[in-house]
């Protein structure tokens, strides 16, 4: 048998090539520093921007120049303290109205068998495909001074502008991610708790109210937490319905652009990042907790529910689905009728936008949107790879700066980048690729969480295996783990396009004369008083994100034969 | 091809845990070394350190009088074998194996001939072409060999490779994973806690506790000369009785056995060891005549496992659970039942004496 080694044996040996490796030494560290500065720079840079113009006259950094007359300023107005306590009103009517509406949502998709599973988790996830000003334009639509509802069916007067009308926006707004982290939390704890309650021969009542609701705490607080959040840094829906009721988001709007105030604006943004900052340190520090409870034991398949548990359920899922058509239908009828709610006639007159963007803003939208997601994705993913797998100096320091963005709404870091970069020598100020940066910097955090628990699904022996066969980072990278993330990185792909095309707060300042962007020009159609064509422009967004979603669902499902195989190692 | 390795005076701290303390060692080039011991007691750390994924603590590594501590584990060329396989999944067999000699810029040519060569060393012909999701748990920890192997790797290091397979498949790859070392000639070195795989695959055998090593020796010495109690039970099986030396003899209950080798020991009270292959039946495995009268005993059969080639029976002995292996077909002669009377004896010579005593925790 020697002798079958002896045909390959020349004297030549292949040794692994020691620049290559001499290269490996710094790519790590090359990559760790090339992602701090860039948070540094576009997240950190920014926002203490903010901070200084808040806090010292002119900005200017100097003890003399220390001054806390901002505050003082926003304080005594009666109009500004107002917008704090407004947001606090929103929030948390919109955070209790979420959490129970959701609870029970996500209690009958995960613990009942009603029909039409699918089709209610489509429809729940919908309000993600457009812009958080959707809700608002639908429910003037329907119940506004010439609401279908209101003025031409119920004939009255009442009108839901003001606090009604943004916390119905904020809820309809804020299902789909409040649902996502109860259904993980609820198909995650073991439904035998359950049965194992009823046959000690505990009621219904008692199981729900002694298991089925401690055990899944921590989720409800995340979800409420989230919900918070989401709603106190919401811009779109508070400026379209809210009338005069101000709130923080709009009230930083305001200032900026109307009063030319930015030291005000920069104080206010102090002041709503605070409870914003609060909700998200109590919902990281809870989801923590929600994922060490999630265990990887099999489940059980679901019990068929009584009959009666079964049809109320499937009513109050349909009940909620409706509202949420409701509000697509309404918006996307809007943009085809002639004059809504007095001729019915379909027209297309209104997808001609009589704004200067128009089509080229859904063009740069497009483009900046596949831009952001190819770039978002990548840099998640190698940040991701970085921290998971070679654990570079200062990781659980960039862990941390990857997460923050998550705690900064998008209005206040908008507010940073024209604060910090509006400068000369900043020479992407007014292109299309501050508003990219920003965009990635802002759903950073999501993207690297994403990609951190798809590398941890990889067997930590592939890389080693890679490594002990001479495999040095870059090429481990490109022939093994990206190939093992590709599921991952469409995701990623999928959300920090949707992101994209759907933000508003986290850009509005970013827009300018020359770079246009359509979630952008809804607002600005709106405003000039072009609301059938706002909701035309909505529905162009609308539309190109399902399109985007059924390629992807296309690709994936092309490719789905190799995936699922690359699934099972 | 293969180098001399040397552990000398290796350890590996975790804070203030101590998982390899001080240990050392010579691999001598071709050798087939297996580190066995229960899970925790720092063979798969030893083995870590050798690749290089786990950073020395205290000590040196050193192959071919080269101190390699610091050299990084792409430049070590040291080929591994993991327990999950590690295969890439988006890659064939054939792309596997070609992995490591892509990475040296090997001519296509070269490789392809190498990975041909590679497949027929591990049986793989005809499936080069497939994914290893396509391929059972056996063949692919067979790539798994074939793709180690072809960067011609100085030390071979194994660890676990076969835990995660059934039992057949286990011991057939036993036979190709010992094949290949001695056709090739390379060091190779085995993590396993599985005593029956390291004495049947090793040269010598390193048996760990507590991130120290505890005996070296080939598999006849460490099972036929256990130097402690620990190592009596953990490889192989072994019956304990405690007693008092008196008169020569150990004395526990009314039972007086004789024991070779006692005079030797210094201490009053001492626990013997005998493997339930070395207990004799009398009158079926050994006659009557041939036993000392003090070494024998009657008792009562208990449980009964029929375990194949031996049967496995049951016994108490002064509380004591013991074990008595007989061959299968004396045990068809006879045809004991439980709760039969059986009279055994022990033969002075097939104790190990212990003045400490290993007590396992189940």
């Amino acid at each position: 048998m020697t002798n079958t080694t002896a045909p390959i044996k020349d004297n030549q040996t292949y040794q692994i090539s020691s620049r290559r490796m001499d290269v490996d030494k710094v790519i790590v560290p090359a990559v760790t520093i090339f992602i701090a500065l860039l948070l540094f720079f576009f997240m950190l840079f920014p926002l203490w921007t903010i901070l200084k113009l808040s806090f010292f006259e002119q900005g200017q950094l100097g003890l003399a120049n220390f001054t806390l007359a901002n505050f003082e300023k926003y304080f005594s107005t009666p109009r500004l303290l107002n917008a704090l306590w407004h947001s606090l009103y929103i929030s948390i009517a919109t955070t209790v109205i979420v959490t129970v509406v959701i609870f029970f949502f996500a209690y009958a998709m995960t613990r009942t068998t009603i029909p039409g599973k699918p089709f209610f988790r489509n429809i729940i996830m919908m309000p993600l495909v457009a812009p958080s000003i959707v809700q608002a334009l639908a429910l003037i639509y329907l119940f506004g001074r010439n609401g279908l509802i209101t003025a031409h069916l119920l004939n009255t007067d009442w009108n839901i502008y003001g606090a009604t009308g943004i916390i119905i926006s904020e809820v309809l707004y804020c299902l789909p991610h409040a649902f996502v982290i109860l259904f993980t939390t609820l198909s995650a704890v073991d439904i035998r708790l359950d049965e194992a309650a009823e046959s000690l021969g505990a009621t219904p009542f008692k199981v729900f109210t002694r298991i089925t609701l401690p055990s899944a705490k921590y989720g409800i607080f995340s979800a409420a937490a989230l919900t918070f959040n989401l709603t106190i840094t919401d811009f779109g829906n508070p400026v379209v319905i809210g009338g005069n009721y101000n709130v923080l988001a709009t009230e930083i709007y305001a200032q900026v652009t109307n009063m030319y105030r930015f030291d005000l604006g920069a104080t206010i943004s102090i002041i709503l990042l605070i409870p914003s900052l609060m909700a998200f340190m109590l919902n990281y520090y809870i989801s923590r907790k929600t994922f060490s409870m999630i265990s990887g034991a099999a489940k059980p398949d679901i019990p068929p529910s009584r009959p009666l548990k079964k049809w109320l359920n499937t009513a109050y899922c349909t009940l909620v689905s409706i509202s949420i058509i409701l509000i697509f239908a309404t918006v996307v009828m809007g943009s085809f009728v002639k004059v809504w709610p007095y001729d019915w006639t379909l027209t297309l007159q209104h997808y001609k936008f009589p704004s200067i963007g128009g089509y080229s803003a859904i063009w740069t939208s497009v483009w900046v949107s596949m831009v952001v997601g190819v770039v978002g994705s990548f840099i998640t993913l190698v940040a991701a790879y970085m921290m998971e797998t070679r654990r570079p100096y200062f990781k659980q320091f960039i862990y941390f700066l990857s997460v923050m963005p998550a705690a900064i709404p998008g209005l206040v870091m908008g507010l940073g980048y024209i604060l910090a970069f509006n400068k000369p020598y900043y020479w992407f100020y007014g292109t299309p690729w501050i508003i990219v940066i920003n965009i990635v910097i802002c759903n950073f955090t999501l993207g690297i969480l994403s990609s951190i628990s798809n590398l941890r699904n990889i067997d930590s022996s592939i890389e080693e295996a890679s490594i002990s066969l001479g495999g040095d980072t870059i090429r481990t990278f490109f022939q093994i783990i990206f190939p093992l993330s590709r599921v991952a990185f469409f995701q990623n792909f999928v959300y920090f396009f949707m992101r994209s095309m759907t933000t508003i707060s986290a850009v509005i300042f970013l827009v300018s004369a020359s770079v246009h962007l359509a979630a952008i020009e809804i607002i600005m159609l709106d405003n000039d008083g072009w609301t059938a064509s706002a909701n035309a422009m909505c529905t162009c967004i609308i539309v190109i994100v399902m399109l985007m979603l059924g390629i992807l669902h296309f690709v994936s499902k092309m490719t789905g034969k190799r995936t699922q195989v690359l699934n099972q190692v | 091809m293969s180098k001399k390795l040397v552990l000398e005076n290796l350890s590996k701290h975790y804070g203030s845990l101590i998982a390899v303390n001080n240990v050392n060692l010579e691999i001598e080039p071709g050798e087939f070394l297996c580190f066995l011991g229960p899970s925790g007691c720092g063979k798969t750390t030893i083995l870590r350190m050798i690749t290089g994924f786990e950073e020395v603590s205290d000590g040196k590594i050193i192959y071919d009088d080269n101190v390699i501590n610091d050299v990084i584990p792409q430049k070590r060329q040291f080929g591994i074998v993991f327990q999950s396989y590690a295969l890439f999944p988006n890659m064939t067999v054939n792309q596997n194996i070609a992995f490591g000699l892509k990475m040296r810029k090997m001519p296509q040519a070269q490789i392809n001939s190498r990975v041909a060569e590679m497949l027929k060393l591990t049986g793989l012909t005809g499936w080069e072409n497939h994914y290893p999701s396509q391929l059972s748990g056996g063949q692919q920890q067979r790539v798994a060999l074939g793709r180690a192997i072809a960067i011609e790797p100085s030390v071979l290091l194994l660890d676990e490779p076969l835990s995660a397979l059934d039992a057949k498949i286990r011991v057939r790859l036993r036979i190709v994973i010992k094949r290949l070392q001695e056709e090739l000639g390379i060091t190779m070195i085995y993590v396993t806690h599985d005593q029956e795989e390291a004495l049947a695959l090793a040269d010598r055998v390193v048996i760990m506790r507590d991130g120290e090593f505890r005996q070296i020796g080939s598999p006849w010495e460490v099972y036929k000369k256990p130097k402690s109690s620990f190592i009596a039970e953990f490889v192989g099986t072994s019956n304990f009785l405690s007693g008092d030396k008196q008169n020569g003899k150990v004395r526990f209950g009314p039972y007086q056995f004789k024991v070779s080798g006692l005079d030797e020991i210094k201490a009053d009270s001492v626990h013997i060891a005998i493997r339930p292959e070395n207990v004799e039946m009398v009158g079926v495995t050994i006659a009557e005549e041939n036993c000392l009268p003090s070494n024998m005993i009657e008792t009562t059969a208990d449980v009964i496992n029929f375990l194949g080639a031996v049967v496995r029976i049951t016994f108490a002995l002064e509380s004591e659970e013991m074990l008595i292996d007989i061959p299968e077909k004396e045990f068809e002669r006879i045809r004991l039942k439980r709760r039969d009377k059986m009279k055994l004896y022990f033969p002075p010579d097939a104790f190990h004496i212990y003045t400490e005593h290993f007590r396992k925790l189940i």
